[in-house]
């Protein structure tokens, strides 16, 4: 039997030595790979064109001459049976790669799927007489999520003699694959620093009149290859915007500008670029690509809302902050004043020793605060659902809500010092110290605390709320139940877990104290929210307000004996009062400006933002730096006071030929709401910086410091300073 | 209640900002702050959990010459370098030992990619192969990979004593998975080395590097 077996696996094996054309496919593993030719018979000393032709497996891909950031291109190792000599053997012509997003933003690589035939030319022998033989070993690294490195033998015979003979087959797929190898540009590129970028600009040849997608494939590794590749079109041709992966610009930028054309081939033209400035008629006639570009970039949704913007955050990573930011709301002055409160019963319960009763609290309290965080998402889902712009904050452009919500942090305040009483049916609403209604006093203590809570809603509550405005609406019920579940949670956990009640401290006087103290953090919650109003005519009322409000309570409180009726309905006619009289007033017609203006520095006017005054100063040449603000935002005014206020800060901006426009959005306006819409800001701050003459803005992150904006602005100045030279 | 729910939480973006201010600030000066590690820069410090369970900071090791090497032990570019004969990456290992460079190598490969895997797994394949790292930092989130945008398996690093990146990228000249050329390739890392020990400037301090993508999740 061995016998037998021996010289069939040996006649086997040098079987396709024996073939004398073109070989069949050799399976890889993952491809099936040949050798082709386009010839059978070739004339001595012509040139003949070859290929690698490689026909892969559903999703797995090999790579271009450059792989990008991870992989590495086919090589061949001929053998030793090869009758022509290395240098005969020409590289690859590549044809036009494709993209292959490894990991989004992150790993880039260049490569080809499906099938694909890489073209090489050999110079037959001029002194060839038998056949030219070609072969050996094909290494190429294959990937999908995983890579595998395969290697096929391979080998091809080619006839020589007087005639050609072509192979008619083979010959159309070589030729086909040469027709998509990139050709040489005609026209002119230039490279060109622009702040932190590189601009690379082609004018003429093939790219006269181009626009589609577009991208710039590099030989080398010059560019961060996962970055975006914002482009401009123009009469002449096109602008790209590349990342540089390192400082320095190269002697010669070289590799591949792809543009798509719908519904043909993409044109492709083959560059190399040396520094120089930018191209004329390569913008002006729209862009593309530029969306995911932020300067800081890849922080993650939790630095501000605008991270939401690119979408694709992680919905564990929503849900897992949301409940970080329920958590983290426990703390917050404004809740802390209520918990306090909570806790309070809690200790007395606890000092009782009723287990079960702390049990019952816990789940009540989780119900109120579940249920209340419930409405909020469906009121988010019913405003969205409307075609309402939600943004954050926007509740504050009406000075009635904020009025009302002053004199609700008065009320409350009081109720704290213990001026005042909700009556008994409600008493343990608030203060809860009997800890007598159970149920449903722990119940409306939830519904409670997620109220005054919510104006506390920390950093985490922020950036997934900003992430939660485009999403479907299970994902935004979802956060909104995670962050309730995250506010319940040390309460829930506190009734449960047996023993831990008892490390509660023991009830006393200290208990009123502390309940007492916390009605300052709820009155000075109203004093910011009266600042809020600006110069709205409702600040005065709300002032006011609060002190009648004040005022209509405490009669109610002391009213006793024969004046009691009287007290009683006088008090409460002053506290209606109070709250009517800034609530009405709130409802008036705002005035124009709301005062945003006069928080810049003095001697600096700001000039109002539209979108038109934008066109004007960039068809000047001009640069614009443009602040979406609003009196009630917080980090607006952060913002101003570390950085936009600051005197170099406005001076480099001048320097910079910038002009600095304000967009107030303290009351509601369409103009700047649709703006913000556009360019995915869940609300503001917004900041935009357009380079001199550039019709794209940069979108900059939503805390600014003055060393970033200087920076950015002084590499206008460099990316200028040519230009103004130029002009005679 | 509802409303004064909605309300509220619309006002909360008001104040939140106030409160987020510190966190946001922070989130963001340490983005900012955060340098890109590249030849020349000083390395980004990072803390993570070792196969043993330790935790460590490439600033424990502040005074020495660090080398961070990115594994797949599943990778086919990996296997080269570690494949015996020739032992090139724990022949470096070793040389690394004896001259006093801690050499970490780190996993990034996310949960349920190729290349993750636990502690006790990770020693018992160094020790199938014969490789003495110092540590093996287990990094399934990939936090420490972005920190260094490591794009391969193997990436390079290597740290100066001052905590200056004076190397970058492949382990050596010739991008293929072939054994044979290791021979014949140009050790970025052994140059690397050679180069700060005598006391000059590394020549090559970057080098694309080559491999299979770090399995990020």
């Amino acid at each position: 039997m061995k016998k037998l077996l021996l010289p069939l696996i040996t006649a086997l094996i040098a079987a396709p030595t024996l073939a004398p054309l073109n070989a069949q496919p050799v399976d890889g593993g993952h491809a099936r790979v040949e050798l082709i030719s386009e010839r059978e018979t070739a004339i001595p000393g012509e040139t003949v064109w070859f290929g690698l032709s490689f026909e892969m497996v559903d999703e797995w891909h090999i790579y271009w001459k450059n792989a990008g950031d991870a992989g590495i291109p086919p090589r061949a190792y001929w053998d030793d049976q090869t009758t022509v000599d290395a240098e005969a053997i020409g590289a690859i012509d590549w044809p036009l790669p494709e993209l292959l997003p490894v990991v989004e933003g992150e790993i880039m690589d260049y490569g080809y799927s499906g099938e694909i035939v890489l073209p090489f030319p050999v110079q037959i022998p001029e002194n060839a007489t038998g056949p030219v033989r070609l072969g050996g070993e094909i290494d190429y690294l294959i990937c999908k999520d995983i890579c595998i490195p395969e290697s096929v033998d391979l080998a091809v015979t080619l006839n020589v003699g007087p005639q050609q003979v072509p192979d008619r087959e083979n010959g159309a797929r070589i030729a086909e694959a040469l027709a998509d190898v990139p050709v040489y540009f005609t026209g002119e590129v230039s490279l060109t620093a622009k702040g932190e970028s590189w601009t690379l600009s082609a004018s003429g040849g093939e790219l006269v009149g181009a626009s589609g997608d577009t991208r710039f494939f590099p030989d080398g590794h010059e560019i961060v290859h996962a970055a975006p590749q914002p482009v401009e079109f123009g009469e002449q041709g096109l602008a790209i915007e590349l990342t540089p992966a390192r400082p320095g610009m190269p002697e010669a930028l070289t590799g591949v500008i792809r543009v798509a054309v719908d519904g043909e081939e993409p044109v492709a033209v083959r560059i190399s670029a040396s520094e120089g400035d930018v191209l004329a008629g390569t913008s002006g006639l729209g862009s593309s690509g530029g969306e995911a570009t932020t300067a800081g970039g890849g922080t993650g949704g939790l630095t501000s809302g605008a991270g939401g913007a690119g979408g694709g955050l992680n919905f564990f990573v929503l849900i897992g902050s949301a409940l970080l930011g329920g958590l983290i709301l426990n703390l917050m002055p404004c809740v802390l004043p209520v918990l306090s409160i909570k806790a309070i019963g809690m200790v007395q319960v606890a000092a009782r020793g009723e287990r079960g009763e702390l049990r019952k609290h816990g789940l009540w309290y989780t119900a109120g605060v579940l249920i209340s965080f419930a409405a909020t998402g469906l009121a988010f889902i019913a405003l969205r659902a409307a075609g309402q712009f939600v943004s954050l904050g926007f509740q504050l452009q009406y000075p009635a809500v904020v009025a009302a919500l002053a004199l609700i942090m008065v009320l409350i305040g009081l109720w704290l010092l213990g001026v005042v009483n909700f009556g008994s049916s409600v008493q343990n609403v608030g203060s809860g110290l009997a800890g007598r209604q159970g149920s449903a006093g722990a119940f409306f203590t939830g519904v409670l605390a997620a109220v005054v809570g919510a104006p506390c809603v920390g950093p985490f509550v922020v950036g997934a709320l900003g992430a939660v405005l485009n999403q479907p609406w299970p994902v935004v019920m979802a956060v909104f139940l995670m962050l309730g579940f995250g506010l319940a949670l040390p309460f829930l956990v506190l009734s449960y877990v047996p023993g831990l009640h008892k490390s509660l401290p023991k009830p006393g006087l200290w208990m009123e104290r502390l309940k007492q103290a916390f009605a300052f953090p709820m009155f000075l919650t109203a004093a910011w929210l009266i600042t809020v109003l600006g110069n709205h005519p409702a600040a005065g009322a709300t002032a006011f307000g609060a002190v009648i409000l004040a005022f209509g309570i405490w009669l109610i409180s002391v009213a006793g004996g024969r004046l009691r009726t009287g007290l009683v309905a006088a008090g409460a006619v002053l506290a209606l009062v109070g709250i009517a009289w800034p609530v009405a007033s709130g409802l008036q017609e705002a005035p124009a400006t709301s005062g945003v203006a006069a928080s810049y520095a003095a001697a600096y006017e700001p000039e109002p933002w539209s979108p038109t005054r934008v066109d004007e100063l960039i068809g000047e040449g001009r640069g614009v730096f443009v602040d979406f603000t609003a009196s009630w935002c917080a980090t607006c005014q952060v913002n101003k006071r570390t950085t936009l206020k600051r005197e170099d800060v406005l001076e480099a901006m001048d320097a910079a030929n910038v002009t600095f426009l304000v967009a107030d959005f303290t009351r509601p306006n369409d103009e700047i709401s649709d703006e913000l819409k556009r360019r995915g800001s869940p609300g503001v701050p917004m900041y935009l910086l357009y380079a001199p003459g550039e019709p794209e803005p940069e979108i900059l992150p939503t805390l600014l410091n003055p060393g970033m904006l200087k920076r950015k602005l002084e590499a206008f100045l460099t990316t200028t300073a040519p230009a103004e030279r130029m002009t005679p | 209640m509802t409303a004064l729910t909605r309300r509220n939480l619309g006002l909360a973006s008001g104040m939140a900002a106030a409160v987020a201010l510190s966190a946001g600030a922070m989130i963001a000066f340490s983005a900012s702050a955060a340098p890109a590690a590249e030849p020349g820069q000083p390395a980004p410090d990072f803390t993570g959990l070792t196969a043993t369970g330790e935790q460590v900071s490439l600033s424990d090791f502040a005074g020495k010459t660090v080398i961070l090497e990115w594994t797949n032990d599943g990778c086919p570019f990996v296997q080269k370098h570690y494949a015996d004969p020739p032992q090139n990456m724990q022949g470096l290992q070793d040389r690394a030992g004896e001259d006093e460079i801690v050499w970490l190598q780190v996993i990034s490969s996310a949960p349920g990619t190729q290349g993750h895997v636990d502690g006790d797994r990770a020693i018992e394949i160094n020790e199938g192969r014969d490789a003495s790292p110092t540590h093996v930092i287990l990094d399934p989130s990939g936090d420490i990979g972005r920190l260094y945008e490591a794009k391969t398996t193997p990436h390079m690093f290597v740290i100066e004593p001052d905590s200056a990146i004076a190397y970058a990228g492949a382990i050596d000249s010739i991008p293929s998975s072939r054994v044979s050329d290791i021979e014949t390739a140009k050790n970025y890392v052994t140059a690397a080395l050679d180069a700060l020990e005598a006391g000059e400037t590394v020549q090559t301090s970057w080098a694309a590097p080559y491999g299979c993508s770090v399995k990020y999740e």
